[in-house]
């Protein structure tokens, strides 16, 4: 294993609910080396996306450490978490995500607006991104005037901009029909393999799983086993 | 896991996210479209009454002094009339030594003013007849178009200085009226020897001076019952107390069969302050309550637009906008609308400033500053109501907020 990315030690998350408290996640630890392209499947309810929800520090654990890139990342505040977001993670969601009002470009270069960077350049390095992952004609659109599989390549492509550690995808293949959703598959395997890019998939398509090298698997909120191939 | 905390880069410079944010907030705002329109109204209204109050208000005051131009405020006028059967006289002597006796007087003019039908040319004008000393020509500023004033030489002579208007009245189309001609008035043929400019009445003019025939204080029981002064223009000290003085004069004049009635400049100006400061009331209650039911309106539209969009704050967060960031984003929303409303109130409330000017006969000029002060109050009301939305919006959970439909 190289480069540690992403390590869990221990995490739990519970919920209180009126008087009763649920557990979700319990005792998860395991590390993700840079480079790795892993999915995180299990049944529905097993907590993979309060997982995905943890990693991506849009949640915190009711206990346990989480580290990226080596640095603790567990008790930061609301501010600081979101800058962490904006610079160690890019986001892939099943249903895009992406705002109706904006075009193409524009809804890629809104993590660069929250790390100020110049309109101009905003512009510039949002239309080279979308031409990278061929949408170059498409930087004026609307999310509305594009299919499925481009607006989840336009939200690949804003997850992209900032140059993430981890990229973390939950079920990007989820709302497109099967061969848009191979395609994307094909893509976020590309990127992987171009730029050694750390990614996690949650998912629960048998294939989209089968696609990765590494799955780690959930069960009741529990770490049910690794498979590397 | 005891690594070190990671290093959080510093936030990028605010006025650089500003710009962002108010471009954002503009589109935000036109995408909204009639909404955002009808919360407006409210604000519209609010700033159309205060701007129209403040300009009217300001366009009064203006008004109210130039009914004062010529002769200032710091002036009083005592009219005597009679309650019997006599004329109503004043002692000259005693209002001549006025500035001796008491020390608020400056000048004290002798007046006594009658009614006469003047003839020219076989013309008949019904003018006043004014006697008085050579000072009030330079106290209400009268100015001569043709011919000279009067003097202190022509006391008890048969001359006259006829006002624009009667010697318009009396000029046969033949030829006007001019210095050297005479005219009748009552029994007496007088020579005209200067004809006044037109001139605009003003509140202590004691008659209308375009329709008025001027004549040398001696001598005047020729045209005006008794002759004597029946009313006096007195000039005050600076800082005088106008009503105050006014009463002592109307003690030291009083006599049986005398009626005295006090024109105090002052006390005018404050009775048209006091009329319209009511007004100004009215309309500031008016522009408050609807400033005060369009906040309402801006706070409600922004609640709603905080309902609709949690799905974009969520993903927002997600891509790195801080609490910060996304209440910042509400906040300047709110006031781009109000500001927006206030803008268009502006306009409204100069139209308003400006019918008012039309119906009351002031001449229209807008006080700048109120301009401005129209979209800042309304940005102002934005910044309050806009707050509770915008403070909702950042506490929102970035994992609530990506999930809601």
């Amino acid at each position: 294993m190289g480069v540690v990315v992403l390590e869990l030690a221990d995490v739990s998350k519970v919920y209180r609910q009126a008087e009763r408290v649920v557990p979700v996640l319990q005792d998860i630890s395991f590390s993700v080396a840079r480079g790795e392209l892993c999915a995180l499947v299990g049944p529905s309810g097993s907590g993979k996306t309060s997982l995905l929800n943890l990693i991506g520090l849009l949640d915190r654990p009711s206990a346990g450490t989480l580290a990226i890139d080596g640095a603790r990342v567990t008790d930061c505040s609301a501010a600081a978490a979101a800058r962490l977001r904006n610079r160690l993670i890019g986001f892939v969601f099943q249903s895009f995500h992406l705002l109706p009002r904006l075009t193409a470009w524009q809804n890629v270069a809104l993590p660069l607006q929250y790390r100020g960077v110049p309109r101009a350049r905003q512009r510039a390095q949002a239309e080279a991104m979308l031409a990278r992952l061929g949408l170059a004609d498409r930087s004026t659109h609307l999310p509305g005037q594009l299919s499925g599989g481009q607006n989840q390549r336009v939200a690949i492509a804003r997850a992209l901009i900032g140059s993430p550690r981890l990229l973390l995808a939950d079920e990007p293949t989820g709302s497109l029909d099967s061969a848009t959703g191979r395609e994307v598959m094909a893509l976020l395997a590309a990127l992987h393999a171009e730029l050694g890019l750390t990614i996690v998939i949650v998912t629960h398509d048998q294939q989209v799983a089968a696609a990765c090298p590494r799955r780690i698997a959930l069960r009741d909120g529990r770490l049910a086993g690794s498979a590397d191939e | 896991m005891t690594a070190p905390r990671p290093a959080v880069w510093n936030p990028p410079p605010i006025a650089l996210r500003l710009g962002d944010t108010l471009a954002e907030g503009w589109r935000n705002l036109r995408a909204q479209g009639r909404r955002s329109a009808l919360a407006l109204l409210g604000i519209v209204i609010g700033t159309a009454a205060i701007i129209a109050m403040l300009n009217s208000g300001h366009m009064a005051q203006r008004a109210a002094l130039k009914l004062f131009a010529k002769l200032g405020v710091d002036m009083l006028q005592i009219q005597a009339a009679s309650t019997g059967a006599a004329p109503a006289q004043l002692s000259r002597a005693a209002i001549e030594a006025l500035p001796r006796h008491d020390r608020a007087v400056l000048q004290a003019v002798p007046l006594a003013i009658g009614r006469s039908a003047v003839r020219a040319h076989g013309l008949t004008a019904d003018l006043a007849t004014l006697a008085a000393p050579p000072a009030l020509g330079a106290l209400a500023r009268l100015p001569i178009a043709a011919g000279r004033a009067l003097r202190a030489i022509d006391d008890c002579t048969l001359a006259t200085v006829l006002g624009a208007g009667a010697a318009r009245a009396l000029s046969a189309p033949a030829g006007a009226i001019a210095p050297g001609d005479t005219v009748l008035i009552g029994q007496y043929g007088y020579t005209v020897i200067g004809v006044l400019a037109p001139v605009a009445i003003e509140t202590l003019d004691p008659v209308d001076y375009n329709l008025a025939a001027l004549l040398p204080p001696g001598c005047a029981a020729r045209v005006i019952p008794g002759g004597g002064p029946n009313a006096l223009l007195v000039r005050l000290r600076d800082g005088a107390q106008g009503d105050a003085v006014g009463q002592r004069l109307i003690a030291r004049f009083a006599a049986p069969g005398l009626s005295l009635t006090l024109l105090d400049a002052r006390t005018i100006l404050r009775t048209m302050q006091q009329q319209r400061a009511i007004q100004s009331r009215m309309l500031t209650a008016i522009g408050a309550v609807s400033l005060l039911v369009g906040g309402i309106g801006v706070m409600n539209v922004m609640l709603m637009s905080v309902m609709e969009r949690r799905r974009e704050i969520g993903l927002r967060a997600a891509i790195g906008a801080t609490p910060a960031d996304i209440g910042l984003l509400f906040l300047v929303e709110a006031m781009l609308l109000s500001a927006a409303g206030g803008v268009i109130g502006a306009a409204l409330g100069g139209g308003i400033a400006y019918a008012i000017a039309r119906g009351a006969g002031w001449t229209f000029a807008l006080a700048p500053w109120t301009l401005a002060l129209g979209p800042g109050a309304a940005g102002t009301i934005g910044l309050v109501f806009g707050l509770y939305p915008a403070i909702g919006a950042a506490g929102l959970a970035p994992i609530e907020a990506l999930r809601a439909d």
